[in-house]
């Protein structure tokens, strides 16, 4: 049977099944086992057992496989651990939320699946929106004035947002123009394979329209707030959907232009942007850290750093590039466990106010132990990974004579681990009166998924099996050419 | 006749700078749609097939017909929305700022097409229309002008794809049709919701979410 069946119709039926009844249980059970299966064929053509199918509207190339890995694997860990979160949330008469909550991750899955493997940018462009319009709702899942505002603000700002993209989309075309393959101007390896043919004006003004437009979206200052609103107002499976995995979906396309942009003399200017947007998104992340008071926003600014981190990394190219990819992947794996004891937190604690949470390693012992080591490989704590590509980031830097850069960076990561760490150690230490409140906290799946997540981290960080190596390998050569 | 057209289109947004009804504003919408329909058919007189024409006919449908019955039922009924649309800027300034940007819009075009292969008319009507529906977001309180706003831009990137002759498969126009359909729905529940949970219909009351 052609994979690309099971891959994206497979959540695109059960999403659409899941309209029918309104047994939470059943769709649960039915949704472990679509995400489970997802996981499996993305791994097999992942790690190169199946091979992929040939088809001009798709591309199973070394990114796309990279990034599918990246969404399958969030998605299998939220879907199993989102039940406990939803079914007991911390805010209850949402009935309406629960029931439609499997339906639109599905929906999810598909619309992202889809944005992923397409090899026309048009189709990139409408799975893009279409996962914007199946998060939105999720958002909302709490019913409240805080998440209605956030939905708003996501899907407004985000649907604008792509708008610019689809400008620069149309602007790709036009750079095609009087070239023999004008009219399939919008296939991805069309355009990759023709690059040196391209108007390089209309290249340049597609690569800005687009890097604005889906930055949006990617969660990079300055339009990140639409991000980390509905961030920091979701359900922890939803934050770690977005933060995880629907970033790197939008800078996919951005990756997909660099690719095209290789090939001429415009990367450099397109690097230059990266990097300006990276540095920009650290220095925003560096403000909010010191003025947040909500800790799920507190993480939501650190997906910020991170994109910023992966984009700076991109932008200098080399060793830097690998160093992004890995942290990419590390960043998403770090994220979901963040989030899942963020959710912990959150249901106990019943709010998500820093300077409400006291003595968390007291009252939820696995939780606070689980955040604390979450937590410090957010920062770049050896052995976690994070610390490895964000010291390839710094290699790539001096290997470029960057050192002014290399400096100002450094600076940033070093507040910025300051301000998140006076926000986490308040949570973790701080003792009120109301310590004597006692919770009863047993060891969950939710611990144990965090535990797998950040051993994954550290074993990544120590040893890259073959295929991820060779995967991340070929991945570079599609943007450094010659080697 | 499709530069005719064109400018007509142009002489909507015009009409968006001086009017201050929320109803103008949508009817602006409506014929902006019809518009759209009418260039798109135009050319396709020659190579008469049914095939052809179900796009244009959809964009009409969903344009000119759906998207703007459901703003007018749901949102504007039910919210008993004030009839004007309330801006912190002053209306002759605004139409100031709209006819500068389109006279810079169309020199800057007339200059790109001596390099690029573009129409420079066409082109520029497009970008004139996505400009000032991002000012009607931007210099607009309420949010139901927001969404007219968004829409409106939406309208000139599908000129802009017409303008530009981009070979867009049928059916992505067709997805991507719904998509903003669906957006706008969306969009559409979450006015009701906020002017009820919120008392307000504009931006001014989302100020829940800051650091």
């Amino acid at each position: 049977m052609n994979i690309l069946y099971l891959l994206s119709g497979l959540p695109l039926a059960s999403g659409a099944l899941f309209f029918t009844f309104n047994n939470l249980k059943v769709k649960y059970r039915l949704s472990i086992f679509t995400a489970g299966t997802h996981l499996i064929i993305t791994y097999l053509l992942f790690a190169g057992f199946i091979a992929p199918p040939q088809n001009a509207w798709f591309n199973f190339d070394s990114l796309t496989k990279l990034f599918l890995m990246i969404l399958s694997n969030v998605f299998f860990w939220v879907t199993a651990n989102s039940y406990k979160y939803i079914k007991h949330s911390p805010i209850e008469k949402i009935e309406k939320s629960r029931q439609i909550f499997y339906n639109m991750t599905n929906l999810y899955l598909f619309a992202n699946t889809l944005a992923l493997i397409s090899n026309h940018l048009g189709l990139y462009w409408v799975a893009l929106e279409s996962t914007t319009l199946c998060v939105a709702p999720l958002i909302y899942f709490y019913r409240d004035k805080e998440s209605l505002e956030a939905m708003w603000k996501y899907l407004f700002l985000v649907s604008v947002g792509l708008a610019f993209a689809f400008i620069g989309i149309l602007f790709l075309t036009l750079s095609a123009h009087g070239t023999e393959f004008m009219d399939n101007a919008l296939y991805i390896t069309v355009l990759v394979s023709g690059a040196s043919k391209l108007n390089l004006i209309w290249l340049k003004a597609g690569f800005i329209f687009i890097f604005v437009g889906l930055s949006a979206k990617i969660g990079i200052a300055p339009i990140h707030p639409g991000e980390v609103d509905a961030v920091s107002n979701s359900p922890s499976p939803v934050a770690a959907l977005i933060s995880a995995s629907l970033g790197g979906t939008a800078l996919m396309g951005v990756l997909r232009i660099l690719q095209i942009l290789s090939w001429t003399s415009l990367l450099q200017f397109a690097q230059i942007l990266l990097i300006i947007g990276g540095t920009v998104s650290l220095a925003v992340a560096l403000i909010f850290m010191f003025r947040v008071t909500n800790y799920k926003r507190m993480i939501a600014y650190s997906s910020v750093e991170h994109m910023g981190i992966v984009l700076i990394g991109f932008g200098i190219g080399g060793i830097a590039l690998t160093g992004a990819l890995l942290h990419l992947i590390f960043n998403s794996l770090n994220k979901t466990a963040f989030f899942f004891m963020a959710g912990n937190i959150h249901r106990n604690y019943k709010s998500r106010e820093i300077g409400r949470i006291y003595s968390l390693l007291n009252n939820l012992r696995w939780t606070g132990i689980l955040f604390l080591i979450s937590f410090l490989a957010v920062i770049a704590m050896p052995p976690f990974g994070l610390f490895f590509s964000e010291l390839m980031l710094l290699q790539g830097l001096i290997a470029n004579n960057q050192f002014v850069l290399m400096t100002f960076i450094i600076i940033l990561l070093l507040f910025i681990f300051i301000g998140m760490s006076r926000n986490v150690f308040r949570m973790l230490y701080r003792t009120t009166d109301k310590s004597t409140r006692t919770f009863n906290e047993h060891f969950e799946f939710s611990h144990l998924s965090a535990i797998v997540l950040l051993c994954i981290l550290a074993g990544l960080g120590i040893f890259i099996p073959e295929p991820l190596a060779k995967i991340i390998s070929d991945v570079t050569r599609l943007f450094v050419h010659g080697i | 006749m499709e530069n005719v057209l064109n400018i007509l289109f142009c002489l909507t947004l015009l009409y968006l700078g001086t009017t201050t009804r929320i109803m103008a504003y949508l009817n602006v919408f409506v014929t902006q749609g019809i518009l759209l329909f009418v260039i798109l058919i135009l050319p396709l007189f020659n190579k008469f097939s049914a095939y052809t024409f179900i796009l244009p006919v959809m964009i009409l449908a969903v344009k000119a017909v759906l998207i703007p019955i459901f703003i007018k039922r749901k949102i504007m009924l039910e919210l008993e929305v004030r009839k004007s649309i309330e801006s912190d800027f002053q209306q002759f300034n605004f139409l100031l700022l709209c006819v500068f940007t389109m006279i810079t819009v169309f020199v800057s075009a007339n200059m790109l097409a001596k390099y690029t292969l573009i129409d420079s008319i066409p082109f520029a009507a497009a970008f004139s229309t996505i400009i000032i529906g991002l000012y009607i977001i931007i210099f607009r309180k309420k949010l139901i002008v927001h969404v007219i706003g968004f829409l409106v831009m939406e309208n000139g990137i599908f000129l802009l794809g017409v303008s530009i002759a981009s070979e867009m498969p049928f059916l992505i126009e067709l997805i991507s049709l719904l998509d903003i359909f669906v957006a706008v729905f969306l969009m559409g529940i979450a006015i009701n919701k906020i002017s009820s949970t919120f008392a307000v219909d504009d931006i001014t009351g989302l100020d829940e979410l800051k650091d």
